[in-house]
C-alpha cells in the first residue's frame, strides 16, 4: 500500500497559493510565447491547463518547473520565489514533463531507486517506496527489463511514480494522459484522484478534454501567450453562458461542456466547409 | 535525392544558431586536418607505389594497400567520435524500397573520415602507379576501386555485426568469452617467440613464408597481384584475381545484408529478456548503493553510470581496446628484431594509460549525452549539477583506474613489470591530465552536448566542437608531458619528471574544482541548450 506521506508529502494547510505568477513572459527572439500570465493555483485544487498547440502551454510549465527560464516575470510555488529558493522549491514539487526524463538503460526499478536518492531518500525507503510504486503501477512483472524496451504507457506510468517517490505537495504533469491506452490512464487517475484527496496540488496540462473535465476542479485556459481564462469550471462556464444563450452551444445535457467552453473561449469552432476534397 | 536535400535543410537551420556556427566551424577545421593527412598519406604513397612499379617490384605494392585496409578497418573501431552510423529507425518511416535503404545505408557510410582518407591514399597509390607505368591507369583504377567498395562494405558489415553482438546481454557474453580467448591465444605468441628467440630470424622467415600466401588470398594481397599481374602481362591471372576481388564484395555485401535486411525490417535490439524466466526471478528491489566520501546523490550517479557502462557493448568494446594495444605494440614490427614495446617495455604503461584516457574522452567530454531525455530529471530535480558531475567524474575515473590495473597485469605478462619509476610518472602524470580532460569535459558537457546512443555502435559520435576541443586540449596536456619528460631526462633525474606532474596536478586540480563549482550556474544557463540537444 501506498502510505499518504508518500503520496503528498506532510500536507499542512496553508493560505499561500501553490502556484502563483506575476508577468510571467517568455520571449524567443521575436516570438512572445507567454506573455504577461497571472496565475493562481490554490492549495489542494486539481487545475487544468488548457489551450490549442502552440498556445504557450509548455513553455509555462517548463518554467514553472526550472526547464526554462522566464524572460520576465515572477514564480512563487508555495509561497517561495522559484529564482531565488530553487532548490527548495523543487524538492516540494514533482514534475513528469514531456520528455518523460527517463533513463533508458536503467530497469523501472533501478530508476526509481536513483530518483529516490537524487531526492535525498534514505536507501531503505528509497527501496520501500519503489518496491510499492512498482506493485501500484503494475510495473513490478518484469524487474529485468529496460525502460527504453518499455511501451509509451509503461514509460508514462514510470515518470509518474518517479515523480511521486519523495512525496510532492504539487505535481507538474505535462500531457499525462498523451497516448496512453484506458488501462494505463485508469491507473495514473487513480493515483492523481488519491493525490488530490489527501491534499496535494496538481497542475496539468492536457488536449484530452474529457479527461480534464472529469478531473480538474479549475482551469485556465491560454491562447497564444495570453491568459484568456481562469476560474473554476462553473465560473467559466457562467462566464461563457453570459455571453452566449446556452441553447445555441449546449450539447443534449443544456450544460455547456468543457470542450464547448473551451471553443467558444478560443474562437477555436471550425467549419465543416474547410474542405480537403482530395482524400476522398 | 529526397533525404539528400532533407540534410542539406538540416544542416541550413543548425547555421541560424551562433552553435551551429561554431560547429560549422569546427567540421571546417577538422575537414582541413583530414585532407592534410589525406594528402600527406597520399603523396607519401604515390611516391611509394611509383617506387614499386619503376622499380619493377609491383607485387610490393601490397605493402601499400595492407596499410591503408587495416587503418581503413580499424579507425572507425578507434576512434568512435568521429564515425556515425545512421540510425536506421528514422529511414524507416518513409516507403524505402529495400534496395535504396542499402543505397543510403553505403553512401552515408562513404561520409565516414576512414573512407575519405582511404579514398584519398588510394588516389595516391593510383597516380603514383600512372606515374610509373602510364598504361597501368585504366587497370588500376578499376582494381583500387573495387578494392575502395570492399574496404567500405568491410567496415559497415563489422559494424552492423559487432552492433548486433553487442547488443543484447547473452549475445555480448559470447562475444567477450570469444575475445579473450582470442586475447589469450595472442598471448601465447609472445612466449613462443621468446623461447625461438635465438633462431628468431628463421622462425621469420618460416613466419613470412606461412604468411604470404594467407595474406595474397586477403583483399589487399588480391589487389596487389592482381596489380602486379598486369603490370607482367598475365592477363588471365589478372583477371581471376579482380574476380576474385569482386567476389569478396559480393560477399561482404551478402553478409552485410543479413543484418541491413533485419534493420529494414524493423529489428530492436533490445536488452528484452523472456517473460517467464523474468517472473520467476522477481527480485526485490535492491538497496542502492553507498559510496564511503560521496554525497548520496554522487552515489547514485556512481551507480546509474555503472549500470549505464555496463550495459552498453560498444563502450565495453572501447575500454579493452587500450590492452588490445598493447598486444599489438608487443608482437608488431618484429623485422628480425624485438618489437616496439619489446625493445621499450618500460613504455607500455604509460602509452597505455595514455591511450586509455584519450579513448575515455569519448565519455567525459559529453557527460550528458548518454543521458539523453534524463538531462531533465537532472534540471528540475533539487540535485546539484556539482554533485552530478562529481558522480560522473568518480564513475569515469573508476574505470580509469580499473584500466589501469589491466594494463599493468598486461605490462607484466607480457614483458615485465614496470619499474617503480615508470609506475610514479605515469601515475603522477595522470594525475596531472585527468583533472585538466575533466574540468575540459564538464565544461564541454554543457557547452556542446549532444545526444549519444550507448546501445548502438557508432552513435556516439560527439560534436565535432567537442572533438576539435578535445584535439586542442590533448595537444596541450601532451605538449607539456613532453617538456617534463625531456627536463627530466635532459637532468637525468627521473623523480623530476614525478615532482615536475605533481607540481602540475596540483594546478589542475585547482583548475578542476573552479570549475565544478561554477557547473550549477553554468548548468542554469545552459539549460535550454541541454534540453534542446539532448531531448531531440
Amino acid at each position: 500500500m501506498l502510505e499518504d506521506a508518500q503520496l503528498t508529502g506532510t500536507s499542512a494547510p496553508t493560505k499561500v497559493p501553490a502556484v502563483s505568477t506575476a508577468n510571467l513572459t517568455r520571449r524567443f527572439g521575436e516570438l512572445v510565447a507567454v506573455n504577461d500570465v497571472n496565475l493562481c493555483v490554490a492549495p489542494g485544487q486539481f487545475f487544468g491547463f488548457l489551450g490549442p498547440n502552440g498556445a504557450g502551454k509548455s513553455t509555462t510549465i517548463k518554467m514553472l518547473t526550472g526547464l526554462l527560464a522566464p524572460t520576465s516575470g515572477r514564480i512563487e510555488i508555495l509561497g517561495l520565489d522559484f529564482a531565488e529558493r530553487t532548490s527548495e522549491v523543487k524538492r516540494q514539487i514533482g514534475v513528469v514533463p514531456e520528455g518523460l526524463a527517463l533513463f533508458g538503460r536503467l530497469t523501472g526499478a533501478e530508476y526509481l531507486t536513483f530518483v529516490g536518492r537524487m531526492y535525498g531518500l534514505d536507501r531503505e525507503t528509497t527501496a520501500k517506496r519503489s518496491a510499492e510504486l512498482l506493485e501500484f503501477m503494475q510495473l513490478a512483472n518484469e524487474p529485468r527489463k529496460l525502460v527504453t524496451d518499455y511501451s509509451h504507457g509503461m514509460q508514462k506510468k514510470l515518470a509518474l511514480a518517479a515523480a511521486v517517490i519523495h512525496g510532492p505537495k504539487i505535481l507538474f504533469l505535462d500531457e499525462p494522459f498523451e497516448g496512453v491506452d484506458a488501462i494505463a490512464a485508469g491507473t495514473l487517475k487513480s493515483m492523481l484522484q488519491r493525490m488530490t484527496a489527501r491534499g496535494a496540488t496538481i497542475f496539468l496540462t492536457s488536449h484530452v478534454l474529457e479527461i480534464v473535465e472529469r478531473l480538474c476542479s479549475h482551469v485556465a485556459i491560454i491562447d497564444r501567450g495570453v491568459l484568456v481564462a481562469q476560474g473554476s469550471l462553473e465560473e467559466l462556464r457562467a462566464g461563457v453562458e453570459s455571453q452566449v444563450p446556452v441553447a445555441a452551444e449546449a450539447g443534449s445535457t443544456g450544460k455547456l461542456t468543457l470542450e464547448e467552453i473551451f471553443l467558444h473561449t478560443v474562437g477555436g469552432a471550425r467549419s465543416a466547409e474547410q474542405e480537403l476534397s482530395w482524400l476522398g | 535525392m529526397a533525404i539528400a536535400s532533407v540534410r542539406w535543410q538540416i544542416f541550413l537551420h543548425s547555421l541560424r544558431s551562433k552553435r551551429g556556427a561554431v560547429e560549422l566551424f569546427s567540421r571546417v577545421v577538422i575537414g582541413a586536418v583530414i585532407t592534410g593527412g589525406g594528402l600527406g598519406g597520399a603523396i607519401l604513397l604515390g611516391v611509394g607505389a611509383w617506387y614499386f612499379v619503376s622499380q619493377g617490384k609491383p607485387e610490393a605494392l601490397a605493402l601499400l594497400l595492407w596499410p591503408v585496409f587495416l587503418f581503413w578497418q580499424m579507425f572507425p573501431l578507434m576512434a568512435t567520435a568521429l564515425s556515425e552510423s545512421i540510425d536506421s529507425t528514422n529511414l524507416l518511416r518513409f516507403p524505402l524500397s529495400y534496395r535504396t535503404y542499402v543505397m543510403v545505408r553505403l553512401v552515408y557510410g562513404a561520409l565516414d573520415p576512414a573512407t575519405v582518407l582511404g579514398t584519398f591514399w588510394l588516389v595516391g597509390i593510383l597516380l603514383g602507379i600512372g606515374w610509373a607505368r602510364p598504361g597501368l591507369i585504366p587497370w588500376a583504377f578499376i582494381v583500387l576501386l573495387v578494392f575502395a567498395a570492399v574496404n567500405m562494405m568491410l567496415t559497415q558489415m563489422i559494424f552492423a555485426w559487432v552492433e548486433r553482438w553487442l547488443g543484447q546481454r547473452r549475445t555480448r557474453e559470447i562475444f567477450a568469452v570469444l575475445f579473450f580467448l582470442a586475447m589469450i591465444s595472442l598471448q601465447l605468441i609472445g612466449p613462443m617467440l621468446s623461447r625461438y628467440g635465438d633462431r628468431s630470424n628463421a622462425a621469420f622467415h618460416w613466419a613470412g613464408h606461412f604468411a604470404n600466401p594467407i595474406q595474397a588470398v586477403l583483399p589487399p594481397g588480391i589487389a596487389a597481384g592482381a596489380l602486379a599481374s598486369k603490370a607482367a602481362a598475365h592477363i588471365a591471372l589478372a583477371f581471376g584475381l579482380l574476380g576474385a576481388l569482386v567476389l569478396y564484395a559480393v560477399v561482404i555485401l551478402r553478409i552485410l545484408s543479413v543484418r541491413l535486411r533485419a534493420q529494414f525490417r524493423g529489428e530492436n535490439l533490445s536488452e528484452v529478456v523472456d517473460r517467464g524466466k523474468d517472473e520467476v526471478s522477481r527480485p526485490g528491489v535492491r538497496l542502492a548503493w553507498k559510496i564511503p566520501g560521496l554525497s548520496q546523490e554522487a552515489a547514485a550517479v556512481v551507480e546509474k553510470e555503472f549500470r549505464y557502462l555496463s550495459r552498453s557493448g560498444p563502450v565495453l568494446l572501447t575500454f579493452v581496446t587500450p590492452i588490445v594495444m598493447l598486444f599489438v605494440f608487443g608482437l608488431g614490427g618484429r623485422s628480425g628484431g624485438a618489437g616496439f614495446l619489446q625493445n621499450w617495455p618500460e613504455l607500455g604503461l604509460p602509452v597505455g594509460a595514455a591511450y586509455a584516457l584519450l579513448l575515455l574522452t569519448n565519455l567525459i567530454y559529453n557527460n550528458f549525452g548518454p543521458d539523453a531525455g534524463g538531462i531533465q530529471f537532472f534540471l528540475v530535480s533539487p540535485a546539484s549539477f556539482r554533485g552530478v558531475m562529481l558522480g560522473k567524474n568518480v564513475a569515469h575515473m573508476g574505470v580509469l583506474a580499473a584500466e589501469l590495473l589491466a594494463l599493468w597485469i598486461g605490462v607484466c605478462l607480457l614483458f615485465r613489470p614496470p619499474t617503480a619509476s615508470a609506475l610514479l610518472i605515469t601515475l603522477s602524470g595522470l594525475l596531472f591530465a585527468a583533472p585538466v580532460n575533466l574540468a575540459a569535459g564538464n565544461l564541454l558537457s554543457l557547452y556542446s552536448p549532444k545526444k549519444t546512443e550507448f546501445g548502438t555502435f557508432g552513435r556516439q559520435r560527439a560534436s565535432q566542437t567537442t572533438v576539435l576541443a578535445s584535439f586542442a586540449i590533448q595537444g596541450v596536456v601532451f605538449g607539456v608531458a613532453a617538456i617534463v619528460l625531456l627536463i627530466a631526462r635532459s637532468y637525468q633525474r627521473q623523480w623530476l619528471a614525478v615532482v615536475g606532474f605533481c607540481v602540475l596536478a596540483a594546478l589542475a586540480f585547482v583548475v578542476y574544482f573552479f570549475v565544478l563549482g561554477s557547473v550549477d550556474r553554468l548548468a542554469r544557463r545552459r539549460r535550454e541548450v541541454l534540453t534542446t540537444e539532448l531531448c531531440k
